[in-house]
């Protein structure tokens, strides 16, 4: 390409300098002293830290394991960069805001992004930086029996059946906050339309993208949490993982899976992440060059793909790893829809429609500590955005959706009494919007006053949600529990383990009821990791964040 | 990157010329003139120089970042300060007692608009082509085989007089894209039977002219072989168009995303991608080999994509004039994939990298004027946004 070129005419300039630095050296040296003169070479490397800087950059979370190539990058260019990790969804809304707060983005997808006009704008150059398709990774028994082994052609209408069927369970990052499962569902909306080009809105089949939710048992919202509980349940409940081929090969290679992936690319095409790396800051437009330019290298892309098992952008590079990747694979590309209304409409029936509903019993603490600094008033307010209308792109995931079930129990001394909430089903508007009403004039009621019964309300929200399951086994259980405090009252910790695994003596790993935690103020970080640890939930710090995001992410857990 | 380093390297250059005429005055006298009589006669060429300003796009930005470019250009007293701009916007910068000394757009019909709206404004402007590249299809080896055998495509001469390029019947290819056919559906296409339509890929038509020359030579053939001229014709063959674009999903809107799909995700993604000439011969000179899959397939007709100096001023002309018949610049233009008088040299050149050209390119249309064009890029806005 062109680049190449430039980096000739560059390199040449360049040598130049070094030639005339050495030249000057000499004379300096001849003028002083007899002593050996410096070699052009080293004048030459000494020019890149001339023009130190810095690039920031918003990436989405999987590109984590791309963290410790900033060593190289600073090495080579001189530019220090360092990164600010989101989710997909919630790091578009910054980004198309103006939000970011940073020079650059570096998603793995940005077409969701870029596909509209306001996020369009806010990207001054962007390029693309590594490869990786999304798939579907199968307990390689389970891909012999159904016959998906030995580079079989499977259909997307092949998985969508074996989701139907039970034959696929799966875990995945929640569609509606993540881009693997957002890619994922549009895969299976285009592939099993049938459809040869990019989907209009009629186009959706929403039986089939129901019938591939079927088979949709794990959800999370990031892939390191997803990996954890795979690895627990992987053959028990749960015999697939969709995501990324280098995530999925990754987890292949550490080899402690109980048996390993068999990499399934559904012939009819795959959805690709390409990881632009997108400049927003156009001050920072050398620095960001520089940055770029070194990411194409061959030692930068001999680096990710080994590292990261990410296929490398440039042909060179791609050849030299060809081995790392399962070979003739011929990826076709699905074409990815420019309508943001096809994109939207298909997040929202998965919530509303085709997800398992969520049924969740919120423990509040309500002690009096909860009255400093008004900490009451910033719990009812960010509940009650989840009841609202935060029209925001994360704030609609986010909020309460219809089927759902909530439960407040608040406490202090003693665990008070669950009151639940049902959202009504897509659709009813009024009695949506009624609903809504109730919650907030609830939350609007509570008082804070007393000590901290912490386990005792945790232990009977877990109770009231395992009683629940028994009488309506259709819905997705889980515990949120928020406390600002140590607990000063009731059972101690060992009671509640004990509570706990009775509730679920003699079931799988899989049946316990997932307890989320939010760390708060003075709470204490060690009891709710063990809580979390016990149940296979996860602690949420919202000592450092605001407590409305805190909320929305854990809504993709649930 | 590019200035970035070098200003850093001029930097570098300019303390090391400092330091070492200190250290020189102090023990060796003979050189201190040498270095003085140096000083001087910089000063004098400093005098005569000749400092123009332009807006360019992006094609030629590498050219201008030539050092070799800069020398010649300074050897004839020339500074030329460029700045990058899309070249659909040049238009716009044109104000009455404000504009740069020349525009180098790509693309006659940027060219064209930029000259219209300089005379409006007051200014004597000239036109000038010292270099263009042809619109092409990339394209590999499997799918040229399958349009082959479907009589939509033919091997054609290329590099050293064989048959290693191809020659597209485009107004065929372009009832096969309209009647939604996809790749499986074609006769023989065993090479590549998948479930996408056939549909060349282009970047976004809102945004960059690369798509607009798709436009420009899609339109011709959907009007009987005709120049789109008029208003109503614009209306009725944008809305035809339209779903060439549309169907393509997401497109990428910058001008090099189109490539970069092709040479990095390859077949699966980009089987025909409508790109400059330029771009897969600098990929291929750069790297001196491409892959063995990879072929130009020319469409019939084709266009040219010309680059245009447009000149609002006097000093510019002689610049302009300049980098159209010095022999030194045409031959660096080559270098950067152009095709000039004599595209000997880029076939040759080309050939050893791997990749053939077609040594002449006939059968060239002119594209519809900008008023048409973009009457049609607005029908086929509307239409994207449904």
């Amino acid at each position: 390409m062109k680049n190449a070129l430039i980096k000739k005419s560059l390199s040449d300039i360049g040598r130049r300098a070094a030639y005339l630095l050495a030249g000057a050296a000499l004379i300096a040296l001849a003028a002083c002293s007899k002593e050996t003169p410096s070699k052009p070479d080293t004048a030459s490397k000494a020019t890149p830290t001339v023009e130190a800087g810095s690039l920031t950059i918003l990436a989405t979370s999987d590109l984590r394991d791309v963290e410790d190539l900033a060593a190289q990058v600073k090495a080579a260019t001189g530019v220090q960069i360092t990164f600010k990790f989101g989710g997909t969804f919630e790091s578009t809304d910054l980004v198309q805001n103006g939000k970011a707060g940073t020079d650059a983005a570096w998603f793995a997808n940005a077409k969701y992004l870029l596909s509209d006009p306001a996020g369009q704008a806010r990207v001054r150059q962007q390029e693309k930086i590594m490869l990786s398709p999304l798939v579907i990774g199968l307990n390689t028994s389970s891909a012999k029996k159904l016959k998906w082994d030995n580079g079989a052609k499977v259909s997307w209408a092949d998985v969508k059946n074996a989701a139907k069927n039970g034959q696929l369970r799966y875990a995945m990052s929640n569609p509606a906050s993540s881009n693997q499962g957002f890619m994922a569902v549009m895969g299976v909306a285009a592939a099993v339309a049938g459809k040869s080009e990019a989907l209009a809105a009629g186009d959706v089949n929403r039986e089939a993208v129901r019938e591939f939710l079927a088979g949709y048992k794990l959800v999370g919202d990031n892939s390191t949490y997803l990996a954890q509980k795979f690895k627990e349940r992987q053959g028990e409940d749960i015999n697939a993982f969709i995501n990324y081929e280098s995530w999925l090969l990754s987890m292949n290679a550490k080899g402690d899976l109980k048996e390993p992936l068999t990499l399934i690319y559904p012939h009819e095409g795959v959805a690709t992440a390409d990881y632009p790396l997108m400049l927003l800051n156009e001050a920072k437009l050398e620095n960001y060059r520089k940055v770029v330019d070194y990411l194409k290298t061959d030692a930068a892309q001999n680096w990710l793909a080994e590292k990261t098992l990410r296929r490398p952008i440039t042909p060179d590079a791609a050849k030299k790893n060809a081995g790392l990747f399962p070979a003739n694979q011929l990826l076709i590309e699905l074409p990815f829809s420019t309508n943001r209304g096809v994109a939207d409409s298909l997040i929202d029936a998965y919530l509303n429609e085709f997800r398992v509903p969520i049924a969740s019993t919120f423990v509040l603490d309500v002690s009096g500590s909860m009255n400093d600094g008004d900490r009451i008033g910033k719990l009812k307010s960010s509940l009650k955005a989840l009841a609202g209308q935060d029209n925001s792109i994360t704030g609609r995931f986010a909020r309460l959706n219809s089927r759902e079930k909530i439960w407040f129990l608040p406490f202090s001394y003693t665990p008070g009494t669950p009151t639940g909430f049902t959202i009504p089903v897509a659709g009813k508007l009024e009695e949506k919007n009624a609903t809504f009403a109730a919650i907030g004039e609830y939350l609007t009621g509570l008082k804070a006053e007393g000590g901290t019964a912490l386990y005792d309300a945790t232990l009977v929200a877990v109770r009231n949600m395992a009683a629940e399951r028994e009488l309506h086994p259709e819905n997705a259980y889980s515990v949120v529990v928020f406390t600002d405090g140590k607990r000063t009252q009731g059972i101690n910790m060992d009671a509640f383990v004990q509570g706990y695994n009775a509730v679920f003596a003699g079931q799988k790993a899989a049946k316990k009821i997932p307890v989320f935690l939010v760390l708060y103020a003075e709470g204490e970080a060690g009891a709710l990791q063990q809580i979390a640890d016990l149940s296979g939930g996860k602690v949420f710090d919202a000592r450092n964040q605001p407590l409305s995001v805190v909320f929305k992410d854990i809504r993709s857990y649930q | 990157m590019k200035s970035g380093l070098r200003n850093a390297a001029i930097t570098v250059a300019l303390m090391a010329a400092l330091g070492g005429g200190i250290f020189y005055s102090a023990t060796d006298k003979r050189a201190t003139d040498q270095v003085q009589a140096t000083a001087a006669l910089a000063d004098k060429r400093q005098a005569q120089i000749v400092n123009i300003t332009g807006l360019i796009a992006l094609d030629v930005e590498p050219y201008f970042k030539d050092a070799r470019v800069i020398k010649v250009l300074e050897d004839n007293n020339f500074r030329v300060n460029v700045t990058r701009v899309g070249s659909r916007e040049m238009a716009s910068k044109i104000a009455k007692d404000a504009a740069p000394d020349f525009f180098m757009p790509s693309g006659v019909v940027a060219g064209n608009q930029i000259a219209d709206a300089a005379k409006k404004a007051g200014y004597t402007t000239a036109n000038y082509s010292p270099f263009y590249t042809p619109m092409v299809i990339a394209s590999w080896v499997p799918i040229a085989k399958i349009l082959t055998a479907n009589k939509i495509a033919q091997p054609s001469t290329g590099a050293g007089g064989k048959d290693n390029t191809y020659e597209v019947d485009l107004g065929k290819l372009t009832e096969v894209m309209l009647a939604k056919k996809r790749w499986r559906d074609l006769p023989n296409s065993s090479g590549y039977d998948v479930g996408r339509s056939v549909l060349i890929s282009t970047t976004d038509v809102r945004k960059s002219n690369s798509a607009a020359m798709y436009l420009a030579l899609t339109s011709y053939v959907l009007n009987g072989s005709e120049v789109v001229a008029s208003k109503e014709k614009a209306q009725k063959i944008g809305l035809q168009v339209a779903d060439l674009f549309q169907r393509q999903g997401y497109q990428e809107s910058y001008v090099n995303g189109n490539f970069d799909d092709y040479v990095g995700i390859g077949m699966g993604k980009t089987p025909l991608a409508f790109i400059y000439e330029n771009q897969l011969v600098t990929y291929a000179l750069s790297r001196k080999t491409i892959d063995k899959e990879m072929v130009l397939m020319y469409p019939k007709p084709t266009i040219f994509n010309k680059v245009m100096v447009v000149t609002l001023r006097e000093p510019a002309k002689k610049f302009a004039d300049l980098i159209s018949t010095d022999a030194t610049l045409q031959a660096i233009a080559v270098e950067y994939g152009f095709r000039t008088n004599a595209a000997d040299a880029l076939v040759e050149a080309s050939a050893k990298a791997g990749l053939s050209i077609k040594p002449r390119v006939v059968d060239v249309i002119d594209p519809p004027s900008y008023e048409t064009m973009a009457e049609m890029i607005e029908i086929i806005t509307q239409q994207m946004k449904n």
